[in-house]
């Protein structure tokens, strides 16, 4: 069951997770483990990194779960902790993949899942979507989670200022350079020998 | 796409726009101003093209069965911690006792150093393991889920 940011559905599972209940954590796990790895995959590129920053994230989610106040969304929240586990593990030394988080990732497109029924429409738009992604991996982290927050996990622009922690008033100027730098990482990776790139 | 000075306006409030966050005076100016720029107006249905291609993707999944991220409850965590503390009270105690046993006992010194040593040994060999479990246990990030 997915439940919409704020419901009283969400606040009564909230409430009774935090008495400990087994069931109730385990409904809220389902609900977010997908999208925190996604959101863990989109920032380190590698998957078995990915998996143990959010295994990691949802752990230290539910031991911090009293200090989580009503009425707010828990993906914000849990992105954050992800977002601050990135940069922890990195400085650690835990990521298989030890370049600075601010550079690109590996090629992203390779994450992305099997295209669906119509086989022609379907290679079409997955050899769009396979483009996509390889021009997100090559965006620096500031630009890849300011977009993926917003146009792949649908945050709102008050929930991203909270992940990344910065005035809401910055959002919009820097979601827009993100997405001219997309633009441009995309419409290169079509015309390879005609465009530049800047990342 | 032009630039701001072209524009007389933060070229940002284009994503703004794209994104429904405008307020309604914002949006009509920059309606009226796509209405009339074709640089822009073609940068910003190529972003929301690019938006939607995004929205649609779907990346592949750990399975469920591959998670537990649900933290050891309370009585779980206490009963370890207890069961251990009883435990190297239990063997300390039993070695305390092994040793004045032997000290007072009818054996010449040389048997009493033999036997003594031995225990130390088995005891220090124990100790060390026990460190490095110890020290493994704070870097183990997986020590406080359910396994």
């Amino acid at each position: 069951m997915t439940m919409s940011a704020t419901s009283p559905e969400l606040e009564e599972l909230l409430l009774r997770a935090k008495k400990g209940e087994a069931s109730a954590c385990d409904e809220l796990a389902r609900d977010h483990r997908q999208a925190t790895y996604i959101f863990a995959l989109q920032l380190v590129g590698n998957a078995d990194d990915a998996m143990d920053l959010a295994q990691e994230a949802m752990l230290r989610f539910f031991s911090t779960l009293d200090r989580f106040q009503a009425g707010r969304a828990v993906r914000p929240w849990l992105f954050a902790i992800v977002r601050n586990l990135a940069r922890d593990f990195w400085r650690r030394g835990k990521l298989r993949r030890h370049q600075s988080l601010d550079e690109n990732v590996p090629d992203l497109s390779r994450a992305l899942a099997d295209p669906g029924a119509n086989p022609e429409q379907a290679t079409l738009a997955a050899e769009r979507r396979h483009r996509l992604w390889r021009a997100v991996s090559l965006l620096p982290a500031t630009k890849r989670e300011i977009l993926v927050l917003r146009d792949f996990h649908d945050l709102s622009y008050a929930e991203i200022a909270q992940v990344l922690r910065i005035p809401i008033g910055t959002v919009m100027s820097r979601l827009h350079a993100a997405r001219k730098g997309l633009r441009r990482e995309f419409l290169a990776l079509e015309t390879p020998a005609t465009s530049g790139r800047d990342s | 796409m032009s630039s701001d000075r072209e524009h007389n306006f933060d070229e940002a409030l284009l994503s703004g726009y794209l994104d429904g966050m405008l307020t309604q005076q914002e949006t009509q100016r920059i309606r009226l101003h796509l209405e009339a720029c074709a640089s822009c107006r073609q940068a910003v249905d190529e972003m929301r093209t690019i938006r939607e291609v995004t929205m649609t993707s779907t990346f592949s999944t750990p399975p469920d069965d591959q998670w537990d991220e649900r933290p050891r409850g309370n009585i779980s965590r206490l009963s370890f911690g207890l069961g251990w503390a009883i435990v190297i009270a239990w063997v300390v105690g039993l070695l305390g006792f092994a040793l004045g046993q032997l000290w007072s006992g009818p054996e010449s010194l040389t048997e009493k150093l033999l036997i003594f040593s031995a225990i130390s040994g088995f005891a220090l060999l124990l100790l060390s393991v026990l460190i490095d479990r110890i020290k493994r246990l704070g870097s183990d990030r997986y020590r406080r889920i359910e396994k």
